[in-house]
């Protein structure tokens, strides 16, 4: 199939808009039987109800999501923000703040992006609509299950999986609901070639289902209480397996299958390799699956299993690179657009974060470095360079590209679009400089000895206390994010509304609940 | 050994891409080279920290703690706590300083205890006399939570605690300090 490309045509110059009947012509004469010439389908024959209902529950839950980021993040400031009750607690609110991020906020998004751009990918309207109604409700009832039994204390004090196991039976019945959909959809799909966006997709919604039903496989003793089937090391062992994967394949290759659709579509340019990201897919998935026992580095679990998580990690940087120079070079010929339009702004950065903390990853997964960073707030800087930059700033772009087509109406104000752009990444640095300066010291701390051979340190509590300047650069960090998600929720509502007012057409059809 | 490709070709399939075109380009050079870099890196890491250094985390203990003997060598039998209490002015003083930075945290900072026993009251838990302070502050009572202090503050500044917490204790009770009685039992 690469052979191809060894075929002479005319080269296209940068910046230029390539012909595209020149190159179907091309193509057809090469190899007619890769070639199908499905017909245009007329756009309202796509479910985009759908969409919209999972663009605005992504707006909803990503306000909430942050919300509660920020108030653990005043609460490890200033402790009297816990409140004194049990509920408000950091220790409860916590895995409410990232349950709420990455399954809400991040969860909801994939599935608004995936719904929209696969119709259009496959050419035919999602496979059964009640599916996606179910789908859809489904997964908002979860979260809902999840803010309320968070807060009350009930967990299975497994990070990213703390819910209870019938929450857990739940997620598992909706994500096969969803998984057959998806798969129906495929099955029946208009065109022969498969996009690399879906691949990507495809990869998330196979491998969550694995991860999430192994890792959460338990005993139940009551309704809310359970004890997994592995213990000790093993149970560790399963929990980063499935820990580490979580972001692998949730909030990594489902945003690579984004940024593959939206990322080009943004900015009209072709996508700059083809073969790269063949081999950066099946490089990424196979790798990512083995790095988990990088975060049991220096543990019980056996010396060959640590060295395998660390290897795989290291080896996993270039296939990480590679989406993000495929994103980065198919700009080629649009960055004077990039002064202007605030989605390819987005898109950038989100991009050049991916890149960043995939460099930041395997470094901090080798044993050495590891030994210094782990349990500080290196981590948590580190966590939040992908989640923030990556995710939020490809969400963000992702959002902002879909109002106008959504409810066929331009933004409300488009100025506050950019004004949101620099609060994130202003926000973003903020937080990100603040924790790698804080974790740095813990860990220098931790380790230091004076000339007697005894800790320089020895009192805990004086690290904690000279965390506490970096803790507020880190809150204003968030809380400037979060004021740019503010400014975005009430653009669309603003934007929605007057849409709802003009339109009277089947197609401005309502939007969320 | 490398086919030249041209660059920026079609590939083609747009039309089954919602019109989002490919180009075919290469991968570039440094991509690959790192990509086999890490791989070869990796293998090489493997091999050397398992067959060819051993690096253990047990091996890479046992090293540390060896350089760290060699350069901070263990007092002898008995020393350090042998030097017994000073119980003057700068001592006491200089043990307040202590106390209040480990100690507090479970004995309070009237020593009236909290987490940990109250210091100031007639009972001694693990005897009263200055060579059981410094024995309890120095080995700690793991199963109650008390730390071993010794290795980490230094046998110098457990005698000067334990010199303030004798002294407070007499003022409080009224006593000479160091007419305490041996431990129970």
């Amino acid at each position: 199939m690469w052979g191809q490309a060894a075929i002479p045509r005319p080269p296209i110059a940068l910046g230029q808009t390539p012909d595209q009947s020149q190159t179907t012509n091309w193509l057809e004469s090469v190899d007619p039987m890769q070639y199908t010439n499905p017909t245009k389908v007329d756009e309202s024959t796509y479910d985009d109800d759908i969409v919209r209902m999972f663009f605005g529950a992504t707006v909803l839950w990503g306000v909430v999501g942050m919300l509660v980021g920020v108030v653990i993040a005043l609460q490890l400031a200033w402790w009297p923000a816990n409140l004194g009750l049990p509920w408000t607690t950091f220790g409860r609110l916590r895995p409410l703040h990232t349950n709420a991020v990455i399954f809400a906020f991040a969860g909801n998004i994939c599935f608004a992006g995936i719904y929209y751009s696969m119709q259009r990918l496959l050419k035919t309207r999602m496979w059964n609509d009640m599916l996606s109604r179910i789908h859809f409700w489904g997964w908002q009832l979860i979260i809902v299950l999840a803010a309320v039994t968070l807060p009350l204390g009930m967990t299975q004090s497994k990070e990213y999986a703390e819910l209870a196991w019938p929450i857990d039976v739940l997620i598992t019945v909706i994500w096969v609901i969803f998984a057959v959909n998806f798969f129906g959809t495929l099955a029946t799909r208009k065109v022969k070639h498969i996009y690399v966006a879906i691949w990507f997709y495809i990869s998330f919604v196979i491998t969550i289902a694995v991860l999430h039903i192994v890792n959460s496989l338990a005993v139940p003793a009551t309704l809310f209480r359970s004890y997994p089937l592995y213990s000790g090391m093993t149970d560790a062992l399963v929990q980063w397996w499935y820990g580490h994967n979580a972001v692998g394949f949730f909030l990594t290759t489902p945003f690579l299958g984004l940024m593959y659709y939206y990322l080009p579509r943004a900015a009209e340019r072709p996508v700059y390799s083809y073969r790269l990201s063949i081999v950066h897919f099946w490089a990424l998935v196979f790798l990512y699956i083995w790095t988990g026992p990088h975060h049991l580095l220096y543990s019980g679990l056996p010396d060959w299993a640590q060295t395998l998580g660390m290897i795989f990690s290291v080896m996993l940087l270039a296939p990480s690179w590679g989406g993000m120079l495929n994103g980065l070079l198919t700009l080629r010929g649009a960055w004077n657009r990039v002064r202007t339009d605030p989605v390819l702004k987005f898109f950038v950065v989100a991009v050049s974060f991916y890149g960043m903390s995939t460099f930041e990853g395997p470094m901090m997964a080798i044993r050495t470095v590891n030994g210094l960073a782990h349990f500080t707030n290196w981590v948590v800087g580190h966590v939040h360079s992908g989640a923030l930059g990556w995710v939020g700033m490809m969400t963000f772009g992702t959002l902002y590209w879909l109002v106008p087509r959504l409810w066929k109406r331009e933004l409300a104000y488009p100025n506050w679009a950019t004004t949101h752009f620099w609060l994130a990444t202003v926000g973003i640095v903020l937080y990100t400089v603040s924790m790698w300066a804080a974790g740095l010291m813990e860990g220098l701390m931790w380790r230091a000895v004076n000339d007697q051979g005894l800790l320089a340190s020895p009192a805990f509590m004086d690290i904690v206390n000279r965390l506490d300047p970096f803790y507020w650069m880190r809150l204003s960090g968030g809380a400037l994010y979060l004021i740019g998600a503010l400014m975005m929720s009430w653009n669309f509502i603003r934007t929605i509304a007057a849409s709802r007012s003009e339109v009277q057409a089947p197609s401005a059809a309502p939007a969320v609940s | 050994m490398r086919r030249k490709v041209e660059r920026d070709q079609i590939l083609g399939h747009e039309d089954e891409a919602d019109g989002i075109q490919e180009y075919d380009n290469p991968l570039p050079d440094w991509w690959l080279g790192l990509f086999w870099l890490t791989i070869i890196w990796s293998f090489a890491y493997l091999v050397h920290y398992h067959f060819i250094a051993d690096r253990s985390p047990e091996a890479a203990l046992a090293q540390e703690l060896a350089e760290a003997q060699e350069r901070w060598p263990a007092p002898g039998e008995g020393e350090g706590t042998e030097a017994g209490l000073t119980l003057t002015a700068e001592a006491v003083a200089e043990g307040e300083g202590v106390f209040q930075t480990y100690c507090v945290a479970c004995h309070g900072a009237d020593l009236m205890g909290g987490i940990g026993p109250n210091l100031l009251d007639d009972e001694w838990i693990h005897g009263g006399r200055p060579e059981d302070v410094i024995n309890t502050i120095t080995n700690g009572v793991p199963d109650k939570g008390m730390v071993p202090w010794g290795p980490v503050i230094g046998p110098e500044q457990v005698n000067r605690v334990a010199a303030y917490v004798i002294s407070k204790n007499a003022e409080a009770l009224g006593r000479e300090p160091g007419a305490v009685p041996p431990p129970p039992e």
